[in-house]
């Protein structure tokens, strides 16, 4: 899933660094204090997520969730899957260090798309069918989108490239179908349980307690 | 554990973080743009040394260096036949290039020598570090908290992660490739993803009870001893002597 | 008169579209006094606590601490300075790579600086006897550790009330114990919540009982006195043969 060191060429490894750290300064701009706590989170979520592996015919995927970040995060999507990949470089050493920024780019990119072209409609009150539909979609798009970013890398990196290239966006197919299943399920499932979390603008603040109405709060005989 | 149960005790892990991150980048961005066979050997034995050094898990690195290779063999299989060039072999209409050939061995090497120096440097590091090396690098603060956030709740979340399963598996869950095994993972992200975030609720609201107002104060202050400043000089001189093959 | 640390009249809170969790509680908390607070699970205890502190607004009712009314986040973020809270589950307090940054988030924040504060933390941990503690990574602690750790942090900050939510919850008897220990031994008023009446009893001087949104009826705990001595005469008796009668 994730580019190993040593394949990308110089200029495609500097250009899609560069992007990533365009997408990431984008990420952290106007991030709150408060919402620290929650992108880290929901990068332990994905971290934690890459390590579920589900059966995929003979053979086994594990699960990416990056269209289910970004819907929740948006932008900061840049910022939580930089870290979360990061320490899987270092851990489990699955994607390289100096190709890090064209991970982070080829994932974090159609994330925060998903964001915006399925995320909008969740913002809203809507019932499970909808949420279902737009969660799949994004987990779908979130994979498929990452595949092509990930071939275009590869041919861009030299015209040789072009059979693997194909070869990746082939394997992200079957992928493709069980992220659609699993994040439509678990957006629907938040829906349920915890719509708030949907429905709160994530690209704003998160609606605190002391943003709901106390009419004594502000009375001017306080302020005496 | 997710993350590893004890760091070793070696050469490498008494070193500062930060000069122990600044070393793998290096190492890492010289060796993936070197392409000389001599300095691409020379790069597999430094990888090999930071493994003495470092003592890594040897069966997780072992372990990670199949699954690439494997992985990296295929690509360099196809590589051989694609790229053109002068005739390495004939088999019928397939034909393999010494480009190619060459190309792919280019691409092994540099994964082998990175990997391991990687592993030994920065894998064997207690990662509540990490967030505070990458700070101390001049990485921006609220990334390097990200980071720091993510270390401390990946073992939470992964310890939640377990119960629910156990209690799938004590309803006779098994995981096949049908519909109702990803409607069950759904939910079951879902519901990781619920708590998570209810986590991270409380935990601001913990961090306002202690009079946060918005502000991370940094307390750990590195310092860096004569090791590190010997460690640095040899890794800057081998890098060095990398370049030097390299242009050569 | 005196002012006491704290004092919560007639106070209720509802949930964004939820009935009333709290309809009408009202609780003083005396100078030096430690009140149990115990209920069902779901009657508010924990509300309530986070009421006091600020972190939820109440539709309706009074809060006091140390004579002066909070109404406002400017009230709350200056009594949270001197009312420390203790949550439930430490994993959502100790957020901090390790222990010592922990413990010295809160001075920190009070404005010392970073080698007040660090001192500060080491002699907290010291006093709970935790020393050793300092460069523990937090996510490797055990359940017990993490808990007095939790305690620790807030201490650090020498708050004069103390609220905490099930300070023995998922601990095992050893662990108990020792946290109980401790908290008899702080100079702090309290207010515990807890289910236990293993826990509570000699540890609270009276346990103030929720249910259905209020604070029912006081009955004093047996077998502390409470400050002014009016619980003392349910304490159980010596024998003369020196044997429990």
């Amino acid at each position: 899933m994730h580019l190993a060191d040593g394949i990308l060429s110089a200029p495609v490894t500097v250009a899609s660094t560069a992007c990533a750290l365009a997408g990431i300064a984008r990420g952290l701009y106007r991030l709150e204090p408060e919402r620290v706590p929650q992108v880290g989170m929901m990068a332990a979520v994905f971290f934690v997520g890459s390590l579920i592996h589900v059966p995929v015919g003979v053979s086994s995927a594990h699960l990416v969730l990056n269209g289910l970040v970004g819907l929740f995060l948006g932008w900061a999507s840049f910022p939580a899957l930089t870290a979360a990949l990061l320490l899987q470089a270092i851990l489990f050493h699955f994607g390289g260090m100096v190709c890090l920024g064209a991970n982070v780019w080829n994932m974090a990119l159609p994330a925060v798309a998903g964001y915006y072209l399925f995320g909008c409609r969740l913002r809203r009150p809507v019932g499970r069918g909808m949420g279902f539909a737009m969660g799949a979609a994004a987990g779908a798009f979130g994979v498929f989108g990452s595949g092509v970013m990930m071939a275009l890398t590869l041919c861009a990196s030299g015209g040789e490239f072009l059979v693997p290239a194909a070869a990746v966006l082939a394997a992200h197919i079957p992928v493709m179908a069980v992220e659609a299943l699993v994040t439509g399920s678990a957006v629907s499932f938040v829906l349920q349980v915890r719509p708030e979390f949907l429905l709160s603008p994530s690209d704003g603040t998160p609606p605190r307690p002391e943003d709901g109405p106390h009419p004594p709060a502000d009375t001017p005989r306080n302020r005496s | 554990m997710v993350l590893f149960d004890a760091p070793p005790d070696s050469v490498i892990q008494r070193l500062d973080p930060r000069v122990r991150v600044a070393t793998a980048f290096a190492f890492a961005v010289v060796v993936c743009f070197s392409r000389s066979p001599d300095a691409l050997g020379f790069a597999l034995v430094l990888g090999f040394l930071a493994v003495v050094l470092g003592r890594p898990s040897l069966r997780q690195l072992l372990r990670a260096l199949l699954t690439l290779n494997v992985f990296l063999g295929l690509l360099a299989a196809t590589l051989i036949v694609s790229v053109p060039g002068r005739d390495l072999f004939r088999l019928g209409p397939l034909a393999g290039s010494r480009a190619g050939f060459a190309q792919g061995m280019t691409i092994l090497c540099r994964a082998n020598a990175i990997v391991p120096a990687v592993a030994s440097l920065l894998g064997t590091m207690e990662p509540a570090y990490l967030g505070w090396a990458l700070a101390g690098l001049g990485v921006p603060t609220r990334l390097a908290q990200i980071l720091a956030f993510m270390v401390r709740y990946v073992e939470v979340i992964h310890v939640e992660y377990h119960r629910l399963r156990d209690a799938m598996a004590l309803r006779c869950f098994q995981a096949r490739c049908d519909c109702h095994t990803l409607r069950t993972f759904g939910h079951l992200v879902g519901l990781l993803l619920v708590r998570s975030l209810e986590r991270a609720q409380r935990i601001v609201d913990a961090m306002r009870c202690r009079g946060f107002t918005g502000h991370f104060h940094v307390l750990r202050v590195f310092r860096c001893g004569v090791p590190d400043a010997i460690f640095a000089a040899l890794t800057t001189a081998a890098l060095a002597l990398l370049i030097f093959l390299e242009v050569q | 008169m005196t002012t006491f640390p704290l004092e919560i009249s007639n106070l209720s809170f509802a949930y964004p579209s939820g009935p009333e969790v709290l309809q009408g509680v009202t609780l003083s908390l005396a100078a030096g006094e430690r009140i149990g607070l115990a209920g069902g699970n779901g009657s508010g205890k924990t509300t309530l606590l986070h009421c006091v502190v600020g972190l939820l607004r109440p539709s309706g009712g009074m809060i006091r601490a140390f004579g002066r009314e909070c109404r406002s986040e400017p009230d709350f973020r200056a009594l949270r300075r001197r009312v420390g809270l203790v949550f439930q589950d430490a994993d959502d307090q100790l957020f901090c790579p390790t222990v010592l940054e922990d413990v010295a988030f809160g001075p920190k924040n009070l404005g010392q600086s970073a080698e007040e504060a660090a001192s500060n933390a080491r002699n907290t941990l010291d006093r709970l006897g935790l020393a050793g503690l300092e460069n523990r990574v937090t996510y490797r602690l055990s359940g017990g550790e993490k808990r007095l750790v939790s305690l620790a942090a807030v201490l650090a900050m020498q708050p004069d009330v103390l609220l905490l939510d099930e300070p023995a919850a998922g601990l095992d008897e050893g662990s108990k114990q020792r946290v109980r220990e401790i908290l008899l031994g702080l100079p702090q008023a309290m207010v515990v919540i807890s289910h236990e009446t293993g826990f509570i009893d000699g540890l609270a001087q009276r346990v103030a009982v929720l249910r259905d949104g209020r604070i029912l009826p006081e009955n004093p705990s047996p077998g502390t006195p409470s400050p002014r001595g009016q619980s003392s005469l349910r304490a159980p008796k010596p024998c003369e043969n020196g044997k429990w009668a």
